[in-house]
């Protein structure tokens, strides 16, 4: 899935120093996470430096597309014109290797899927505004 | 007395209270709204208003420290300073005004907030829609692009994975919003002063942003509250007994993230947050423990914050803490009565303002739910991202 799709959304700011990384992986059909070139730590959201070893040279790692539900609220009372309720916003955990801890990712469903923490997901990518962005949906989704 | 890191406690004291009528609409700006709470505050505490000589303002208000110095008169301002981010600034606040006291920076320091939180900017309302949002390091780029774009949506998620974690039910939450409203039913000041509210009308109301219905939000309020901070010495002299501010303290959370609430989401636990930290901080300070607190005002944007922090301020377990509040605890007469005025809840939204007014209030004797002898009084401002909170004892 890479269409736009009318009626929702809004854009982001693609060019910010610090997540830009992220939305250029996106259009190229890449999940990924900030990575440490000097220690391996992986750090989400991404930062001007490494938290671990306090480094500066940091580089972009491919995720695995695959998660799973957090957390999620469905948002019955509408705030913004870009986002008709009822949707529902999900917190994703990806694992990015074994044994590392889980880097969190915000989602967007339609309206009420039934959902359980820990349920799979799995990644897709979709575009508004002319900016490429990662979501996600039921591991088992068309 | 624990003294851990150079803190003094009792070395200052809240000597005046002042606040606005609390409405829908004030018709006048918050640097008006700001002034009345502050002329309020210095007549409470029989002290000429142009006596003041430091502000200590919240990052999110609109009324600057100069505005209001120069509103209320005051042609020497010595010291001036802030906090954020919003909710959980207060109890911070009144530490930078202890601060600058015991520094020598100013000696009669008001502490502020006043919005326009219903008929002007309503934070509710979340993320202005913009060509594009995000930026700046903002990070709002990773959320609002979903349609995480409201606090309320943000707490929903943390209520989600406290159903998951500790089995938080919605008779929790419930019971909550029931416990404010009753002390706002007897509250005259409170906006929701003649709006009772029963368990079957909770159930009822709309669901917002699920598992939080209306009445897990706050209120939206135009209003200010304000609080005068001097030496403890000072205050022997002036008109109120004082209320001696015997510990305060500021917490990040672990993994802190950087922007503003929503990269929380992020961290790596959603219900470890900043209010355990600060609790440890506060107790540590001020030489007393949990069961030393007679009364607390409990930050409340929403039903979950407060309950979040029962656990954290050492209340009972958070295994527990579904058990705890089904045990009436909440509520005058129980082991911990919260949120005494109404709180966020029912009393009026002043980000957490008022909660430092009605604990003052409890020192005093003078609350209209007054928790009989109280001599230690909690308030709590926020956990996320960062939080503080506040011991005042009787002296």
């Amino acid at each position: 899935m890479s269409a736009a799709e009318p009626g929702w959304g809004l854009t982001p700011v693609a060019d910010d120093p610090e997540t830009a990384g992220l939305f250029a992986a996106a259009a190229a059909g890449r999940l990924v996470a900030q990575r440490c070139r000097s220690c391996g730590a992986w750090q989400q959201p991404p930062r001007p430096r490494c938290r671990t070893c306090l480094g500066d040279d940091l580089g972009w790692a491919d995720l695995p597309g695959e998660g799973s539900v957090h957390t999620w609220t469905v948002v019955e009372h509408q705030i913004s014109p870009s986002f008709p309720a009822p949707y529902t916003v999900v917190l994703v955990d990806v694992v990015p290797e074994p044994g590392a801890a889980p880097l969190r990712f915000l989602g967007h469903l339609d309206g009420r899927p039934a959902l359980r923490v820990g349920d799979p997901v799995r990644v897709v990518f979709r575009e508004h505004g002319g900016v490429h962005l990662p979501d996600w949906v039921p591991a088992d989704a068309d | 007395m624990a003294d851990p890191d150079g803190w003094q406690p009792d070395a200052c004291a809240v000597v005046g209270i002042g606040t606005t009528e609390y409405s829908k609409a004030s018709g006048v700006s918050p640097t008006a709204l700001a002034a009345r709470a502050a002329i309020a505050a210095a007549q409470d505490a029989g002290i000429d208003v142009r006596d003041i000589d430091g502000i200590v303002r919240s990052d999110y208000d609109e009324a600057s420290a100069a505005a209001v110095a120069d509103t209320l008169g005051i042609d020497d301002l010595a010291y001036w300073s802030q906090v954020g981010a919003g909710g959980a600034a207060p109890a911070a606040m009144v530490g930078q005004a202890v601060a600058a006291v015991r520094s020598g920076l100013a000696r009669t320091v008001l502490v502020f907030r006043a919005l326009n939180g219903r008929s002007g900017r309503r934070l509710g309302k979340g993320v202005p829609a913009a060509a594009a949002v995000g930026g700046s390091s903002s990070y709002l780029e990773l959320f609002a692009p979903y349609g995480m774009t409201s606090p309320g949506q943000f707490f929903a998620m943390v209520a989600r994975r406290h159903m998951t974690e500790y089995g938080l039910t919605p008779e929790t939450l419930a019971e909550i919003a029931l416990v404010c409203r009753r002390r706002a039913n007897a509250n005259p000041a409170a906006q929701m002063h003649e709006r009772e509210l029963d368990r079957d009308s909770y159930f009822d109301s709309r669901m917002i942003a699920d598992p939080l219905r209306v009445f897990d939000f706050c209120l939206e309020t135009d209003g200010a509250a304000a609080v005068l901070v001097t030496s403890a010495e000072r205050a022997r002299d002036l008109r109120q007994p004082p209320a001696l501010i015997r510990s305060v303290a500021q917490a990040t959370a672990p993994r802190l993230g950087p922007g503003q609430m929503y990269p929380v989401l992020m961290s790596d636990s959603l219900t470890e947050l900043s209010s355990t930290r600060v609790a440890k901080r506060l107790y540590a300070r001020a030489g007393l423990v949990p069961a030393d607190v007679d009364v607390a005002q409990l930050y409340d944007c929403f039903t979950i914050t407060t309950y979040l922090q029962l656990a954290d301020y050492g209340f009972c377990a958070p295994e527990d803490a579904v058990d705890f509040v089904a045990s009436g605890a909440l509520d005058l007469g129980g082991a911990l009565p919260i949120n005494t005025a109404g709180g966020q809840l029912s009393e009026a939204y002043i980000h957490g303002m008022n909660h430092v007014v009605e604990a003052v209030r409890q020192i005093r004797g003078t609350s209209t739910s007054q928790v009989a002898g109280a001599r230690v009084s909690l308030v709590t401002s926020a956990p996320p991202p960062g939080g503080s909170a506040l011991l005042l004892v009787a002296s």
